[in-house]
């Protein structure tokens, strides 16, 4: 038997058709109680104010310190290294280690890690049925955006907008499209060798090709030897003055009624408290 | 007003007509498009593609890889419509320009309960699918990936979770059911392609009181007989043909006595109701974990001096079976691999023979093959000019060991497990067999670390194309076994490849462990310079 390689594994038939699978499966740890929790993200929003903003600005949208939210940077921490972060600073650095007690500490993780969570597990408050009329309506959204195989296809579609996007980052794509700095979705022309042109919506390109989405939303793949020129154009479609078209209580609506659209219902306490 | 600008440039932009993906087209097979996890229902897994040949395919060469971050162990099957290539991970599916391996959008389930393999998507009318780990199954525009519908068919809090590519038949997704190894119950369900209403599901353990259900003891309800694969279709006959996996506890059967009906089985399914028709058990009462899950090919071949309608299954528990597939009929049985013992041969009726002493015990019990199984999920292929079924084996024996303990599902106990010894590795053998008999008409023995599990894909140019377990693509003479081609692709190969052509090329693309590759003949490059970009207000 020495000679025997024995694999008692959890799942004896780790080796078999999908089994193989089970050893992938993910299991999340339990949170601290107070992520998610609504009454912990205020008391972190306050203490955030009090110490953090001076830096990384009162909603996370960076300044002197990083951006915290939507950055990418910290989507990599889980909560124990984002606690840590916040308790004992940076070492060489100038974020600061806080002065606070653990308590406090996890109160403004919570209130970080609500910065950055998909909006429909911190969603904004707001009018949502005022939301859904303006998207439709007076916002005129749904001529571009589509929902679930509703509306337009000329813009990103936004079923899972609030389970993939924070609330701050949907309200900033209303308010500065171009703040997102990607070429997709831009208006690109192609002047063909062979002869005309081709217009549509840009999805993605380099030297050696171009894929492009045309006005029925069917998928061009154009290879470079095609194409005698590309016209991309500077900024996205979207209209960059909703902050003319909609008063601040319309674009309140509008996010509140995005971040509520997801393929997968709410789970955290914080969307369970209806906030 | 920039707005009305912008919807008065969309409207101006009228395109041709869109093309959807038709149940026809599917049902026509494959050639420049790849439209379904085998290529086409019979599950032949065969193209009709020519261009790269014996005498050409020693010059053929990588053209593109694509790195799915994070990926580890990847399963997908490609399919191609139109130049857009659709390959999928945990919980996300790519669509790639399929000559270039240029991304054109990603979907990514961020909010899944699960991660785990994923084994391919489904293309319908404007809508591809796939499943989520967790048990959902979802449906993208095919051209944007915007989310059409997303329908919850299956409960993780169940011992489930989901690794197949859907099938579309006709207008429903079929879809099954994983976790057969820590207690579940298994099924098959149809759902509505247009809507993702639920339309039938038919269980794979019969509810007590039902027939079949004195086959158990008292595990009816997490007795496994999981759906891990998808399975094949004949239209004709509008039936499914649906693989089910093994009996749980897999290596302890004293408290499931009986056959356990229907693990270890193939499930003929009528498309529009879900009742079994009919089905055959190749291992009842299992206790090795030798699942059925491998591909069901179908083929209409003489038999016997017949023409009949012949169901092909190369099976775990070592045995190569034919049945016919209008009644479940078994029809001819024969050794897959050389290293089988737990039976002696497959008697009339379809039934083992079984060889006393073969059980797992506490002390441990070696007995072949190996918990891997004889074949298992890569698939197979038939290429109906040489009349060859081209598969994957693995010649290997384990000690298996079981356990009395009260099952409880969902606590990753199986029931006992497996050893190895070190001086019985095992080896891979990809064999080409006479369909109606199994008799080996070449085979291709491989070196590696005996650690892989790649299909096959047959190609009209006479060309298999399958992957050793040393990293190798490999290029085979379909009539010959011989190697044309190869390629080191640096990693672990698990899945199958396929063959498609855009803009009159041919390609042949597989996934390893972490990237999607596509390959093709040689071309010379001519010098060129990029078109140049204006960028404009």
């Amino acid at each position: 038997m020495k000679s025997l390689i024995w694999m008692r594994l959890a799942a004896g038939a780790s080796l078999a058709a999908g089994a193989l699978v089970a050893a992938d499966v993910h299991k999340p740890k339990t949170p601290h109680p107070a992520i998610g929790d609504p009454e912990a993200i205020e008391a972190g929003r306050k203490l955030f104010s009090a110490g953090c903003a001076g830096c990384h600005g009162l909603t996370g949208e960076g300044g002197r310190g990083p951006k915290l939210r939507d950055s990418g940077m910290w989507h990599s921490l889980d909560d124990e290294a984002l606690f840590k972060t916040i308790k004992f600073g940076i070492p060489n650095t100038e974020m600061p280690g806080s002065n606070q007690p653990d308590e406090k500490v996890w109160q403004m993780t919570a209130f970080v890690k609500a910065l950055g969570s998909p909006a429909i597990e911190a969603p904004p408050p707001g009018d949502l049925r005022r939301g859904e009329e303006l998207f439709w309506g007076k916002g005129g959204c749904g001529g571009c955006h589509g929902l679930r195989g509703k509306g337009g296809k000329y813009g990103p579609d936004l079923t899972n907008a609030g389970g993939l996007r924070s609330a701050g980052f949907l309200r900033e794509s209303i308010i500065d499209p171009d703040a997102d700095a990607t070429e997709a979705w831009r208006k690109v022309t192609l002047a063909l060798h062979e002869g005309g042109v081709r217009e549509g919506l840009l999805r993605n390109r380099n030297n050696f090709s171009v894929q492009l989405q045309d006005a029925q939303g069917e998928i061009h793949l154009v290879p470079a030897s095609r194409i005698k020129s590309v016209t991309l154009a500077k900024s996205s479609p979207m209209p960059a003055d909703y902050r003319q078209r909609l008063d601040r209580k319309e674009i309140d609506d509008l996010v509140a009624f995005l971040s509520r659209q997801s393929v997968r219902p709410a789970e955290s306490a914080l969307a369970r408290a209806g906030r | 007003m920039r707005m009305d600008r912008t919807l008065a440039w969309a409207c101006a932009l009228c395109a041709a007509a869109v093309a959807q993906v038709k149940y026809e087209d599917i049902l026509a097979g494959p050639g420049a498009n790849w439209l379904t996890y085998a290529g086409s229902y019979s599950g032949q897994r065969h193209s009709p593609l020519r261009q790269i040949t014996a005498a050409n395919a020693g010059s053929l060469v990588p053209k593109w890889t694509f790195h799915i971050p994070k990926a580890n162990g990847l399963r997908t099957s490609p399919i191609v419509y139109q130049g857009m290539m659709y390959v999928t991970d945990s919980n996300t599916m790519y669509a790639l320009d399929a000559r270039t391996g240029r991304l054109v959008w990603e979907y990514r389930d961020t909010r899944a309960k699960k991660t785990g393999v994923n084994r391919g998507a489904a293309i319908l009318g404007d809508n591809v699918y796939f499943v989520t780990a967790d048990v959902h199954l979802v449906a993208l525009d095919r051209r944007t990936g915007a989310v059409r519908w997303q329908t919850k068919y299956g409960e993780i809090d169940k011992g489930l979770f989901s690794t197949a590519a859907p099938l579309i038949a006709k207008d429903k997704v079929i879809v099954g059911v994983a976790g057969g190894d820590t207690g579940m119950r298994g099924y098959v369900a149809a759902i509505n392609a247009h809507t993702g209403e639920e339309l039938w599901r038919t269980y794979t353990i019969p509810a007590k009181g039902e027939p079949g259900s004195e086959t158990w003891s008292d595990l009816h309800d997490w007795g496994g007989a999981a759906t891990w694969l998808s399975g094949t279709f004949d239209p004709e006959l509008n039936l499914l043909y649906w693989p089910t996996g093994n009996p749980w506890p897999d290596f302890y059967g004293g408290n499931r006595a009986g056959d356990n009906l229907y693990s270890c089985s193939v499930l003929a399914l009528d498309l529009d109701t879900g009742k079994m028709k009919w089905y055959f058990q190749f291992t009842p009462h299992d206790t090795h974990d030798w699942d059925a899950q491998a591909w069901p090919v179908l083929v209409d071949l003489p038999y016997q001096g017949k023409p009949r309608k012949l169901m092909l299954y190369g099976n775990r528990n070592g045995f190569y079976y034919v049945l016919d597939r209008v009644t479940g009929q078994f029809l001819h049985a024969t050794k897959l691999v050389d290293n089988v013992d737990w039976a002696s041969g497959i008697d009339a009726n379809g039934r083992p023979v079984l060889v006393p002493g073969k059980d797992p015990t506490p002390g441990g019990t070696r007995a072949c093959p190996g918990v891997m199984g004889a074949t298992n999920w890569p698939s197979p292929s038939f290429n109906p000019a040489t009349g060859l079924l081209y598969i994957m084996t693995l010649e290997q024996c384990d000690v298996y060991t079981s356990s009395a303990k009260e099952p409880e599902p969902a606590k990753g106990f199986s029931g006992g497990g497996v050893g190895r010894s070190k001086e019985e590795p095992g080896q891979y053998v990809l064999r080409a067999l006479e369909p109606t008999t199994g008799k080996r008409v070449w085979e291709y023995r491989m070196n590696g670390p005996v650690s892989a599990w790649p299909g096959t894909v047959s190609t009209a140019g006479g060309v298999i194309f399958s992957a050793d377990d040393d990293g190798h693509l490999l290029a085979l003479d379909a009539r010959t076994g011989k190697v044309l081609w190869r390629y080191q692709m640096g990693e672990v190969i698990a899945a199958s490849p396929i063959t498609y052509a855009v803009d009159g090329k041919q390609y042949v693309s597989i996934a390893s462990a972490t990237a999607v590759w596509s390959f093709g003949l040689f071309e010379p490059q001519p010098p060129m310079s990029p078109p140049p970009v204006r960028v404009v207000r």
